[in-house]
């Protein structure tokens, strides 16, 4: 990988990682403060099933500015960040040219995926 | 208990999780999952679901101060990370096939087994392996790390033992809510000869890729409650920050000692629930 490319690399990996801790600290925070403000009555909770029920569930939340809502969005910043250094590090990977490395990494990646569709929806 | 309550002690868990692990090394893991257990009376299969999150952060805390370090080799770590997700996966279905007495018994053992190596001298070979294996040449594992304002150069060998161990490490961290790390530096140290501290930046972005595998399962079956998750998550951030800058000031040595007899006893509780005493 050439000088420039790299140094492109370590400046997005920076991004990547600073950003998401910062997201996810704040959407926590958030979640923590409505939790306490709203009371014990309200017990926040993420649904079992795939990925794409939980985001469903996250949005339909935030809608009514739920404590759930701020709280699965920052645990889920948190989950999504590895997976981020992972594709952008495949990006890298794919601009220098290094196809083993697209490979491998492709296939972490999709190792990764998986956990999050094996869920069954409660309904 | 008040959910007031429950959110302090979760969250002081968590700094303390953090705290420990930027000093002493040993795994966040190891302290979440007995808090949850065995203070919170949490099920296990939704602490170590929590656990799981607490060492993400843990890894992606800790991944800035490597960049640009050549500290943490990119290559050994997504190959060996085949390996680890894939264990990973293995673990989070096996570890809902499994008795939580039978859980409490390997997570006693893997604290124990910390514990002692906390205790035992360690000898690194800061040379390195001398030439790299043909697997690890094709795979061009070989790199060079930054040391002061020198760069120096490793090569590496052992790669198919490695992957091997990588399997087990991942099913241990899905099962067991831990980072694994203790496993993972091993083999890399010993088996791969890596310089040490490669050996510990590459398993430390290991084991955040590792725990998002399995986390992923357990936050979609459900076994993940954002009330615990959130404040471990912000528990151990604050904790890791706050231990790194403490890392010069206090004795580690001595610290990493007194950690791991308090861990002894907690191993120990750990494998009386496991027995069921």
């Amino acid at each position: 990988m050439s000088e420039r490319l790299e140094a492109q690399r370590r400046l997005i990996t920076v991004w990547i990682l600073r950003t998401s801790i910062g997201l996810s600290v704040a959407c926590i925070a958030a979640g923590l403060a409505v939790f306490l403000i709203k009371g014990a009555d309200y017990q926040p909770h993420t649904p079992s099933g795939p990925i794409t029920a939980i985001l469903a569930y996250v949005w339909q939340e935030a809608m009514g500015l739920h404590a759930s809502a701020f709280l699965d969005a920052g645990i889920l910043v948190m989950l999504f960040t590895p997976l981020a250094r992972l594709a952008s590090g495949v990006v890298a990977n794919a601009r220098a040219r290094d196809w083993l490395y697209v490979g491998i990494g492709a296939v972490v990646i999709a190792l990764v995926l998986t956990g999050l569709f094996t869920g069954q929806d409660a309904g | 208990m008040s959910p007031l309550v429950t959110v302090i002690v979760v969250l002081t868990g968590g700094v303390l999780a953090g705290v420990i692990g930027s000093l002493t090394g040993l795994g966040g893991g190891l302290v979440i999952v007995p808090m949850l257990t065995l203070v919170l009376h949490m099920p296990l299969p939704q602490a170590v679901g929590v656990s799981l999150f607490g060492v993400i952060a843990t890894s992606v805390g800790a991944a800035p101060r490597f960049v640009g370090t050549g500290l943490s080799n990119v290559r050994v770590a997504l190959f060996l990370q085949v390996a680890a997700s894939s264990g990973a996966l293995l673990g989070a279905l096996v570890a809902h096939n499994v008795p939580a007495r039978v859980l409490f018994l390997i997570f006693g053992l893997v604290m124990l087994y910390s514990a002692v190596m906390s205790f035992l001298p360690t000898q690194h070979d800061d040379a390195g392996a001398p030439a790299d294996s043909p697997l690890a040449a094709r795979l061009r594992l070989a790199s060079r790390y930054k040391s002061g304002d020198k760069w120096i150069d490793y090569k590496v060998q052992g790669v198919t033992p490695a992957f091997g161990i990588m399997v087990g490490a991942g099913m241990l961290s899905a099962m067991l809510g831990i980072g694994s790390g203790v496993f993972k530096v091993l083999a890399m140290d010993k088996l791969m000869r890596l310089p040490f501290k490669v050996s510990t930046a590459t398993s430390n972005f290991m084991i955040g890729i590792t725990a998002a595998t399995s986390a992923g399962y357990y936050l979609a079956h459900g076994e993940v409650q954002p009330i615990i998750a959130g404040p471990v998550i912000l528990g151990v951030l604050g904790g890791a920050y706050m231990g790194g800058h403490w890392m010069t000031t206090l004795p580690v040595q001595q610290l990493r000692r007194v950690f791991a007899v308090v861990l002894s006893f907690v191993a120990l509780d750990m494998l009386l629930k496991g027995v069921g005493v």
